[in-house]
C-alpha cells in the first residue's frame, strides 16, 4: 500500500509539471503578447521609440523575455567597478543615430551589442524620431536595447525550484548586521509575557516561528510557497498571499512598534518582511522600526479568497450530504412511486438547465423572501451567507440523490440482499445494514474531492452573489492576462484534484477493506 | 380453470369418422428445415422505437423537440429578423410585450416584448438557439466519434492505457475555461472556434467513460468464449461490445448535448463566449436588464427558452437511451 502510494505521489507530481508546462506554453507562446496592453492607459498615451521601449518593459515584467537596457549594462559595469560613476554618465549619453556617438560611447555600443549578441539576445538601436530638425517629437527620443525570450524550459525550471523556498540567514543580499538566528522566549510584541519565538537576521522573515492569540496558536514564515506574482490582479503581491490574506477594511488595534512608537495600526509585526533600504527611504518606516524588516501584512476584518470560498463550500457540502443520503436511499426505496417520480424531476431539472439559470432563480426567490442577494464583507448579517450556499448545495444535492439511487438499485436485485430477505431481515434492515453499506462506497470516493473543491470557489455563484472568494480569480486573470496568476491558480487547482483521487481511493480502501490496490494482497 | 377448458377441446380421433390416412401424412425429415428456427424477425431498431412509442410521454416530449427544431432552424428563414432594424428608434427599446404590441401590431414577433436594440427578443431567442443547437449538436457529435473510438482501444490495449492514464491526468487538469480562453483569444471568438475548443480536449471524459465500461465488458465470458474460439479483436469489439454499449452510447448523448448548450451559455456569461448572438451570449448582454424594473422579460426569456431546450434535449435522449437498451424489449 505505501509503495503503491508513493509511485501515485509521483506519478501525480509528474502529471502536474507537464500540465504546468503546457499552461505555459499556451499563456507565454500561444497567446498573442500585444493583447496584454489592450486595456492599459499609459500604452495607449505613449507614442513612438517610448511605447515601444514599455512595450518590452511589460513583457519583462511578466515574464515573457529577458531585457537589458544600455544604461542597465552601464550600472552593472560600474557595480563590478569596471567604470567609474564620472565615465558612466558620460557614456549613457548616446547619440541619436549611431553616427553621432562620440568614440568612447560607440566602444561601448559595441561591446554592449557584442557581449549580448553572444548571450543570444536580440540587440535593437532605435534612432530618434524627429518632430523638426531640431526637435524630438514626443516620446521619439532614441533608445537601445537587447531582449531574449526565456525559453520554456528554464521557465519551467525555475518555476518549480523556486516554488518551495525555506528561509535562510543567506537570503539578504545587502550588508547587514548580525546575520543568523535567535531564539528567545519573550517574544518582544507579546508584551513581555512567556511566548517563545524564532527570530531571523539576513533572512526574508523577521519572525520564522512565533505564537499568538489566533488560530492555530503557533505560526511559520520558514517554509513558504511560491506560486509566482500577479501582474494586474493584485500588484506584484504572490499568489498564495493574494489567495490567502485578508480581505475588507482595517481592524486598527494599538501596535507598539520597535522604536517604542504606539500607534493605532492594523499592521500585523509578526508577518515583517525584509525590504532594502527602506527606512532610508521613508520618514514613516523610520520612525517605526529599528531595521528593514518593514513590510508587512496589514489586519482586515473579513476572510480570504479561500476562506470566503471554504466557508461558503464546506457549509454547502455539509448541506448535500446531510440532504442527498437520505433523499437518495428514499428515492431508491421508494422506487417508481411518487417520491421517486418527484425526485427525478428534480434530478433531471438540476441537470438539464443551465446552473446560471437556476442560479438566478435561487437568486429571485430569495430576493422575494427577503434574504440578501449580495454579499458585503462590511455587513455581520450572517443571512447573506444563505443563497449562495444554497445555490451550492441545492445541485450537489441532485448528483447525490442521482447517484446513490443508482448504485442501491443496483444492488437491490443482487444475492446478498435476496439471501437477507429470505433470512426474514425487514427491509428497513436490508436498506439500512446491507445496501447502504454497499451502495455508500463509490459516493465515500467522492468526499475528499468535494471537499477539497471546496477551497476553489464557484465561478457563476460567487459572481452572482458578488463573493470575494477565490472563484473568480481564473477568470479574472485570464481577462487581464495575468500569466502569474494563470499559471499559479491552474497549478493549485491540479494539486487539490490530485490529492484528492489520491486521498478519495485511500479513504475506499478503508471503508472497504474488498478494495485494494496492490496485487500482492489479492 | 384453463387447464379445464384444453381437456374438453381434445377429441378421441374415433369420433371424427375419419381413416388414419385421411387423418395423417408422412413427413420426410429433412435436415436444412431442421435447422430453421421459426422466430419473428427481429430488427433492433424497430424494437426500440417500437418501445419508445409505447410511452405516450416520449410522444409528446417527441412533438416538443419537433417544435423546437421547427422554431430554431425553419422560423428564423421566415422571420427576416434583423438585429439593429429599429436600432434608430428610441421608443422601440426594452418595450414590455403588451406595449411591444402596441407599437408593432398583434405579431408572434413581439409576443416577448423587445431588447436593448428595439429587436424582437422573440426572434433573437430562436435566431440565438439555432446556434447554440447547432454547436451543441457538432460538438457532441465529433466528441463522441473520437471519444468513442479512443475509449474502445484505451479499454482493450493494457499498453494503451498506462499511456493514456498519465495522458489524462494531465489533460484532465487543464482548466478548461483556460483552454477555451486561450483558444478564443489566439484565433477568433468564431462558431468554428468554439468547436474547436470545446472538442480539442472534450473527447477524453467521453474516452476515459468507454473505457471503464469496455473494461467491466471486456472480459465477461462470452467474450473469454469469443476469444477462445479464435475471434479477431476488432471483430469481439464491433460484433460483442459495440452492441453492449448502444444504450450507454445513446444515454451519454443524452447528457452531453445539453450540457454544451450549459456550457456555452456559462462561458458567455463568463466573457468568454461567442462573438455571436447565441443563447448565451443573449443572456449575458441582457444580464443588466435583470435588474432593471419592468425589463427583466429580456434577462428570464432566453434563460426559460435555454432551459426549455436543454431539458426537452435531456429528457428525449434519457427515454431513448432507456428504449435502446435491449433489457426493456421484452
Amino acid at each position: 500500500m505505501k509503495r503503491y502510494l508513493i509511485s501515485r505521489v509521483i506519478r501525480g507530481i509528474f502529471s502536474i509539471i507537464i500540465m504546468v508546462s503546457i499552461i505555459m506554453i499556451m499563456v507565454y507562446s500561444a497567446l498573442d503578447r500585444n493583447q496584454i496592453f489592450a486595456q492599459d492607459p499609459t500604452y495607449s498615451k505613449l507614442g513612438n521609440n517610448q511605447k515601444v521601449v514599455y512595450k518590452y518593459r511589460k513583457w519583462a515584467e511578466y515574464g515573457y523575455l529577458d531585457y537589458v537596457t544600455y544604461g542597465d549594462y552601464l550600472l552593472q559595469l560600474r557595480n563590478d567597478e569596471e567604470i567609474t560613476e564620472e565615465e558612466r554618465l558620460s557614456l549613457s549619453s548616446f547619440a541619436r543615430t549611431p553616427d553621432g556617438d562620440s568614440e568612447e560611447v560607440a566602444e561601448y555600443v559595441k561591446k554592449f551589442t557584442e557581449y549580448y549578441t553572444s548571450e543570444g539576445y536580440t540587440v535593437s538601436r532605435l534612432n530618434a524620431i524627429m518632430a523638426s530638425p531640431k526637435k524630438v517629437a514626443s516620446g521619439g527620443g532614441q533608445q537601445l536595447f537587447a531582449y531574449k525570450d526565456i525559453p520554456l524550459v528554464r521557465r519551467a525550471i525555475s518555476y518549480f525550484s523556486n516554488l518551495i523556498s525555506i528561509d535562510n540567514i543567506h537570503n539578504v543580499k545587502e550588508d547587514i548586521e548580525g546575520r543568523g538566528l535567535t531564539f528567545t522566549t519573550r517574544d518582544p510584541l507579546s508584551g513581555g509575557s512567556f511566548s517563545p519565538a524564532i527570530m531571523g537576521t539576513g533572512t526574508t522573515h523577521k519572525y520564522l516561528l512565533y505564537f499568538d492569540s489566533s488560530f492555530p496558536f503557533i505560526h511559520q514564515n520558514l517554509i513558504s510557497i511560491n506560486l509566482g506574482k500577479s501582474y494586474a490582479v493584485n500588484q506584484g503581491v504572490d499568489i498564495a498571499e493574494t489567495m490567502s490574506s485578508t480581505q475588507g477594511s482595517y481592524v486598527m488595534k494599538e501596535v507598539t512598534f520597535p522604536t517604542g512608537l504606539t500607534e493605532m495600526s492594523a499592521d500585523d509585526l509578526h508577518t515583517a518582511k525584509y525590504v532594502a533600504g527602506s527606512r532610508e527611504s521613508s520618514k514613516v518606516y523610520a520612525d517605526r522600526f529599528t531595521d528593514d524588516y518593514t513590510n508587512v501584512i496589514t489586519n482586515k476584518n473579513g476572510l480570504s479568497k479561500i476562506g470566503y470560498s471554504f466557508v461558503i463550500g464546506i457549509i454547502s457540502v455539509l448541506l448535500a450530504y446531510l440532504l442527498g443520503i437520505p433523499l437518495g436511499i428514499l428515492m431508491a426505496r421508494k422506487k417508481d412511486k411518487l417520491a421517486d417520480k418527484i425526485g427525478m424531476i428534480y434530478i433531471v431539472f438540476i441537470l438539464a438547465v443551465p446552473s446560471l439559470a437556476y442560479i438566478f432563480l435561487f437568486k429571485a426567490v430569495g430576493g422575494r423572501l427577503g434574504l440578501p442577494t449580495t454579499f458585503n464583507m462590511e455587513s455581520s448579517n450572517l443571512l447573506m451567507y444563505v443563497l449562495p450556499i444554497i445555490s451550492l448545495a441545492l445541485p450537489s444535492v441532485a448528483s447525490l440523490m442521482k447517484w446513490l439511487r443508482r448504485y442501491m438499485v443496483d444492488q437491490m436485485n443482487s444475492d446478498y440482499v435476496k439471501f437477507a430477505r429470505s433470512g426474514g431481515l425487514t427491509e428497513r434492515e436490508i436498506f439500512s445494514r446491507h445496501i447502504l453499506k454497499n451502495a455508500m462506497i463509490p459516493i465515500v470516493h467522492g468526499i475528499p474531492a468535494s471537499i477539497l473543491g471546496a477551497l476553489v470557489g464557484a465561478i457563476i455563484t460567487e459572481r452572482v452573489y458578488v463573493v470575494p472568494g477565490a472563484g473568480n480569480l481564473l477568470t479574472k486573470a485570464i481577462n487581464m492576462y495575468d500569466n502569474g496568476v494563470i499559471v499559479g491558480v491552474s497549478l493549485f487547482y491540479a494539486v487539490l484534484s490530485v490529492v484528492s483521487i489520491i486521498l478519495g481511493d485511500v479513504l475506499i480502501s478503508i471503508v472497504d477493506p474488498r478494495i485494494s490496490f496492490t496485487t500482492k494482497d489479492r | 380453470m384453463i387447464m379445464n377448458n384444453n381437456l374438453s377441446e381434445l377429441q378421441n380421433l374415433d369420433d371424427l369418422n375419419m381413416s388414419v390416412d385421411e387423418l395423417f401424412s408422412k413427413v420426410d425429415h429433412d435436415d436444412l428445415e431442421s435447422e430453421k428456427i421459426t422466430a419473428p424477425r427481429y430488427s433492433y431498431w424497430r424494437s426500440v422505437f417500437r418501445v419508445f412509442f409505447k410511452n405516450k410521454f416520449n410522444i409528446v416530449i417527441l412533438s416538443l423537440f419537433a417544435f423546437i427544431i421547427i422554431f430554431s432552424y425553419i422560423y428564423p428563414m421566415f422571420s427576416g429578423y434583423d438585429r439593429f432594424a429599429n436600432l434608430m428608434d428610441s421608443s422601440a427599446k426594452h418595450l414590455s410585450p403588451a406595449r411591444a404590441m402596441d407599437k408593432f401590431g398583434h405579431n408572434i414577433h413581439w409576443i416577448l416584448g423587445t431588447g436593448a436594440s428595439g429587436e424582437s427578443t422573440f426572434d433573437a431567442i430562436w435566431n440565438g438557439a439555432r446556434i447554440s443547437i447547432s454547436l451543441a449538436f457538432i460538438c457532441a457529435a465529433i466528441n463522441l466519434l473520437i471519444g468513442v473510438i479512443v475509449g474502445a482501444i484505451w479499454g482493450f490495449s493494457k499498453k494503451v492505457d498506462k499511456v493514456m492514464m498519465e495522458v489524462y491526468n494531465v489533460i484532465s487538469n487543464i482548466p478548461y475555461i483556460l483552454l477555451v480562453a486561450v483558444l478564443v483569444l489566439i484565433f477568433s471568438p468564431s462558431f468554428w472556434t468554439m468547436v474547436f475548443a470545446l472538442t480539442v480536449t472534450g473527447w477524453i471524459a467521453i474516452a476515459y467513460f468507454i473505457r471503464t465500461q469496455v473494461i467491466i465488458i471486456r472480459d465477461r465470458e462470452y467474450n473469454l468464449a469469443s476469444k477462445c474460439l479464435g475471434t479477431r479483436t476488432t471483430k469481439i469489439a464491433l460484433k460483442n461490445i459495440l452492441p453492449f454499449m448502444t444504450s450507454v452510447i445513446v444515454t451519454l448523448a443524452a447528457t452531453e448535448i445539453p450540457s454544451y448548450i450549459s456550457y456555452e451559455v456559462f462561458l458567455s456569461y463568463i466573457g468568454m463566449g461567442l462573438s455571436e448572438m447565441s443563447l448565451g451570449k443573449l443572456i449575458f448582454s441582457a444580464e443588466s436588464a435583470m435588474v432593471t424594473p419592468g425589463w427583466q422579460i429580456e434577462f428570464w426569456a432566453p434563460v426559460a427558452v435555454a432551459s426549455f431546450i436543454t431539458i426537452v434535449l435531456y429528457v428525449v435522449g434519457q427515454n431513448l437511451g432507456d428504449a435502446s437498451d435491449p433489457r426493456t424489449h421484452m
